[in-house]
Parts: C-alpha cells; structure tokens; sequence
C-alpha cells in the first residue's frame, strides 16, 4: 500500500500537476475532518488518514482544526506516522516548531514563493501612504473627487531613508524595488547579511534604525521573539510624521501603541496587509483616512500560488521518495545536518 | 517707457515657492498677483493698463482657470494687445490649455516644466500598474466593507514581473516609468512618433499604435494632448490589446476614448483600468465606477509637496531667465522652430 499524503487546506491551482507528481508514490487523501477531535482521532487503524506520513498544510485549515499547537504536534507524534508537514507560505507561526523538534516531525515552508509578490505588496503600500492615494481613491468613489487630500501633507519617494526590519528574502527584493528610485536603503538584522548590496547600509540597532528612517518596513517572521518587536519605544524613536508598513504579521507590532501614534499623528499613516487577529480589522484602523490597508492578499497572485503550492507539494513528495525535503524551516535545519540542502 | 522695473503676473497662486520667487526677481521685476474674479475683469484690467499694466511675463498654474478660463484665443490677443507680455511661463508638463499657435503667431513664447513631473507622474503610474494587476483597490474596498479579501479571486491577480508593459510615448515621464519597472523587472514595449535616442536597449520599439497594443499586458498612456492625438486609443487599439489587458492613464482623459474603454471593461476585454485623468474633470463617468477593479485617482499625478515646489520653482526660472537673458530653458516643442 502506497503511503499517504493528506491535505490539510486544499490544493487550488496545481490539482493536475498534484496527481502526476504522487502518482505511484503517494496517495493523495483530503481533509474530511469537521472539527479538532475528529482530526486528532483519524490516524489511527481504521481511521480515514491512516497510512498518512507527511501533511500538506495552509492556515485556513485552522479554521476547522486549529493551529498545530503543541498538543496537536504530540497527537500526531503519538498516534501516526505524520513526520513531516510542509506549510503553504512563508510564515509557518501556526506551527508549534518546538514541539516538533521534540518530538521529530520535520516542518518545511515555502520561503522564496512569496517574495516578489509581497515585495510588491509593500512597495505599494509605501507608494500609497507617501503619496495618500488610496484616500484620494476613495474620496473619488464617494463624489468628492480630491477634496480631502492635501499635496501639502504627501511626499516623494525618491529620496526617502527606507528603513527595513529584517532583510531576508522579501526585505531584499523590496529594497530592490524601492533603490530603482532611489531611496537611501537601511537595514537591521540580527546578522549582518553578508550578501547584502553595498547600498544597503545596515545600522546596528532596532532603535537606530527608527531613529534614522522616514518610512519603517517590517519583515521578519513572527516567532516568540518577534512578538510585539516594535511597540512603544520603537514607534517613539521614528521622527514624527513617519510612514510604518507592515506585510509580515500583524503581532509584530503593538497594535495599541501604533494606534496611539496614529492619533496624535506622531505616525502620519501605516500600509497594512497583516492583523493581529485576521480576519477582524480593528475598526479604528479605517478612521485614520491616510492609512492603506489591504486584506492580507500580499501573496496572492495566481503566480505565487501556483508556485507556493508546486514547492509545498515538492517538498512532500521529496520527503516521501528520499526521507528529506527541501525548505526545512531554520529552527530544525540541525536536526538533519549536513545532508540538508540550508 | 515706465522708470519702474517691468512687472511680471503671477497667474494662478503660488503654493510654496513666495521666497524663491523673491530671490528669482530681485532686481528684475516687480510681483503682480493676478486677483480677478472673473474673465471679463482680467481682460479688462489688461486693457485698461492699471492693475496689469507693464507685465512682461506670466506664471501660469492651470488652477487659474477656476476664475478666468483657459488661455485660448480671447486672452491671448488680449495679452498680446498690452505689447509688453512676450513669455508665459506655464506650470505643469501638459499646456493643453493655453492655445500655444495662437501665441506664436502673435509673438509670445511659452514655457512648461517638463522635468519636474516626471518623477511624481511616473510614481502615480506604477501606483496604477501595481494595483490593477494585483487588485488592491478592490482588495481595500473589501477591506473597509468589512469582507476581508472574501470577495477577491486570486486567479484575477497577477504579479508584475514578467508581464509586458507598452508605453504610448517615451517621453520624460514614459522613460521614467519603464525604469521604475524595468527594477522587477516587466517587459517594457514602447511607441514614439519617432524612436527615441535615449531609450535603453531594453525598452523595445514597437512601430505602431496598434502593434504596441497588441504586445501589451498593461498599456501605459503618456503622450500629450492635442488634436493627434485625441482618441488615440479607440475602439481599434483597444481590440487589438489581449483579452485581460489593463489600461492606465496619467495623460489627459481625451487620449482614450472613453465609451470604447468602458464597453471593453462591461465585455470584460479590458480585466480593469487605471486611471488618474479624466475627459471632464472632476466629472468622472459614473459607470467607471460600477467596476470594482478599477483604480481610480482624483488627477493628483504630480501633486505632492516636494514635486509641486520644485515645479513652481522651475516655471520661475524659466520666466526669470526670459527676463535675464532673454530666453527660458523650456520653450515648448510646438515653438522651438517658430521663434
């Protein structure tokens, strides 16, 4: 009996290329699951996912089963054969990869899927806080044509000091993006990147590099020490009248303190794409005007889905014929050693 | 002849630039406002040679309109009668609204600012371009209504790199675009009435109209306006574009024809529009807006306080150096031979 793949989130661009890269290797099953119990009760002989050795998992799957959170890490762990389980995205912060570690599941992501298209994501959001033109949209769509917007009040982005959290993947390419302008492009990381552009000036502090930026673009993954990185002090060392963006993930940042620098416009505006609790949007986000806020869809063209999801997929199926995959996410690269493609 | 220094008529308020204007003029020219109500009392104060009398030259800014109209015909010859005025200094890349033959034949020059629009104009456009491929206006719209991205089809967003962007006139602001694109990088594809010297290598000539239309993901229109090229994109052009092209505009509204646009969008030939002018503004067709995936902008290309200040400032010099040295720098192409 061939082993078992389950999807755990379906498959929505890619299904023909799916049942040929599995064909005589794995069986494909889906999720039948409607709640958390069920899912956690099905591994086992006689149940609908037994056999399964590796799962393909995006974040809508929550909305039935949850996050794999620790106690779900260890159902797996105690009652099946689950030892790998490929996200569908960059951001794998659903994911208790700890508790993985622990209990030898292997986790892999899809880290450059997304880069171009949230690259974009941000540099849009950028274009439109300096110069308020979603505001302006909307006021046309409401009859006002431009009455609200005040050139006054927007800026050039040629020139503009970028400041960018994290420069991996995506803080690269956006910074790409923005140098074409130019802008004076500034960086921090825990490391310094050592393939880093020479017009990338990296600062060695979060605070310097508030301190130094006209607009802050976060692009670090959320884990437990990224949680609320950019709160109070930080949001009060940018110059008054800065621009923050965010398209990594909303917990990030204090979503309070931000805020209350919206209110007393010590932030001038923020370009979201990311919340703490999606899909609920704080409503006092839409009663700041200058804001741009879009609905999580930094990702989303059908180019980066079919990609995330041929890399998702590969990854399993590499799994499946030779016992690794690819993308293993870098909290559990150590695990494997140097057999591992980093 | 008047002892005083000769005057210039500042022709449409000066938003940031009162200090560089004094600097500019210092020693050259005394500053008139331009205060007239209405048209009737702009013509007549020319006349009359009291409040306008001995202006050699005019900063100009479209927002005068609002109070006495376009310099067509009527204002020019009025300008011309007064015998002093012999440059308008116009601010704003487009002067379709000064009647600019009827200057030359009566000996005035005009001036633009090319330059200054370019990077604030070409900006708006990539806007444009991002945000019709990848649906982010809709994408907010769904946002503030409280659907999330629910709505949203992701198989209707594109990414931008690699698709193939057309640029209807390698002007200026054209160029500016296809480097602001050429970073991801898209395909760029242009037409010019003549293949532009400057182009990079990777901006490819296309020789027509429609030929470019037909290469085009995204059509990107930045040609000036007049009569050529009124309608320049029709019902023809837009038919030969793919099915699910994009179209923006920050040129001026008349360089498409809007009744064909919107019948492309309604069989869905069109998948959306960008658009930043419009042929009447600020009326805007109420049918662009039954599309949710267009993108819509209230003619703000230009506008933003570093662009708007340098654009003033560069209209000054022009008129300045006119005083000075008898010549500005940017004489409008239409008078180069002329004069």
């Amino acid at each position: 009996m061939l082993p078992r793949v389950l999807l755990c989130g379906e498959i929505e661009y890619v299904q023909d290329e799916c049942k040929k890269m599995f064909h005589g290797i794995a069986e494909v099953i889906h999720l039948v699951s409607d709640s958390r119990s069920h899912f956690l009760s099905s591994f086992g002989p006689g149940g609908p996912y037994e056999g399964t050795v590796a799962l393909y998992r995006r974040n809508t799957s929550s909305e039935v089963v949850g996050k794999f959170d620790a106690p779900l890490i260890h159902a797996l762990a105690d009652t099946s054969m689950v030892r790998w389980i490929a996200q569908s995205g960059g951001g794998y912060d659903e994911i208790d990869v700890q508790a993985c570690k622990e209990r030898g599941i292997l986790v892999s992501n899809t880290p450059r899927a997304n880069e171009d298209a949230t690259a974009t994501a941000t540099l849009y959001l950028m274009l439109s806080c300096l110069r308020h033109f979603s505001m302006a949209e909307r006021s046309l769509r409401s009859g006002t044509w431009k009455t609200p917007f005040n050139a006054a009040q927007t800026h050039d982005v040629t020139g503009r000091t970028l400041g960018i959290l994290g420069l991996g993947g995506i803080g690269l390419r956006f910074a790409h993006l923005a140098h074409a302008f130019p802008m004076r492009i500034i960086y921090f990381s825990r490391r310094k990147a050592e393939s880093a552009p020479d017009w990338c000036e990296y600062v060695s502090s979060v605070e310097e590099l508030c301190k130094q930026a006209d607009i802050l673009s976060l692009h670090v993954p959320l884990n437990p020490s990224t949680v609320g990185m950019i709160g109070e002090k930080e949001i009060g060392t940018l110059q008054r009248g800065s621009v923050l963006l965010n398209t990594s993930r909303g917990r990030i940042m204090d979503q309070e303190a931000m805020i209350r620098a919206l209110e007393d416009g010590h932030l001038s505006s923020v370009g979201l794409d990311v919340y703490p609790d999606e899909p609920r949007v704080d409503p006092r986000l839409l009663t700041f005007p200058r804001c741009t806020l879009l609905p999580h869809i930094g990702g989303e063209s059908a180019e980066a889905w079919r990609t995330r999801e041929l890399q998702a997929l590969g990854n399993l199926r590499a799994f499946v014929l030779g016992g690794v995959g690819e993308d293993i996410v870098p909290e559990l690269r150590t695990v494997i050693g140097n057999s591992t493609t980093l | 002849m008047s002892s005083r220094q000769p005057r210039i008529l500042i022709c449409g308020d000066l938003v940031w630039a009162h200090e560089e204007a004094r600097q500019l003029f210092d020693g050259l020219a005394d500053i008139v406002v331009m205060d007239s109500p209405n048209r009737a009392d702009f013509l007549a104060g020319l006349k009359t040679r009291e409040r306008y009398d001995g202006i050699v030259g005019i900063y100009r800014h479209n927002i005068s309109a609002d109070r006495i109209g376009v310099f067509d015909e009527e204002i020019i010859d009025a300008l011309a009668e007064t015998g002093t005025v012999k440059w308008i200094a116009h601010n704003g890349a487009g002067y379709d609204q000064i009647d600019v033959f009827r200057c030359a034949k009566k000996g005035i020059s005009v001036s633009n600012t090319p330059g200054a629009v370019n990077d604030a104009t070409a900006t708006t456009a990539l806007y444009l371009v991002i945000s019709c491929l990848r649906n982010y206006a809709w994408g907010e719209q769904s946002l503030r209504q409280g659907t999330f991205k629910s709505v949203l089809n992701p198989g209707r967003a594109h990414d931008v790199t690699g698709r193939t962007l057309g640029i209807l006139g390698l002007g200026g602001i054209g160029l500016r675009l296809a480097h602001l694109v050429h970073a991801f990088p898209m395909r760029v594809v242009y037409y010019s009435r003549n293949r532009s010297a400057n182009a990079p290598e990777w901006c490819e000539y296309v020789d027509s109209v429609e030929g470019l239309c037909r290469e085009s993901d995204v059509l990107s229109l930045h040609v000036p306006l007049r009569d050529e090229t009124v309608h320049l994109v029709g019902e023809k052009e837009i038919r030969a574009m793919k099915k699910g092209s994009i179209i923006v505009n920050t040129a001026r509204g008349k360089v498409v024809d809007e009744e064909a646009m919107i019948r492309a969008l309604a069989d869905g030939h069109l998948s959306s529009v960008g658009l930043d002018v419009y042929p009447n503004e600020p009326l805007v067709n109420p049918r662009l807006l039954e599309f949710p995936q267009n993108v819509l902008l209230p003619h703000m290309g230009t506008e933003n306080q570093d662009s708007q200040r340098r654009m003033e400032v560069r209209a000054l010099t022009n008129l300045r150096d006119f005083l000075r040295d008898g010549q500005g720098n940017d004489l409008v192409p239409e008078l180069r031979s002329k004069l």
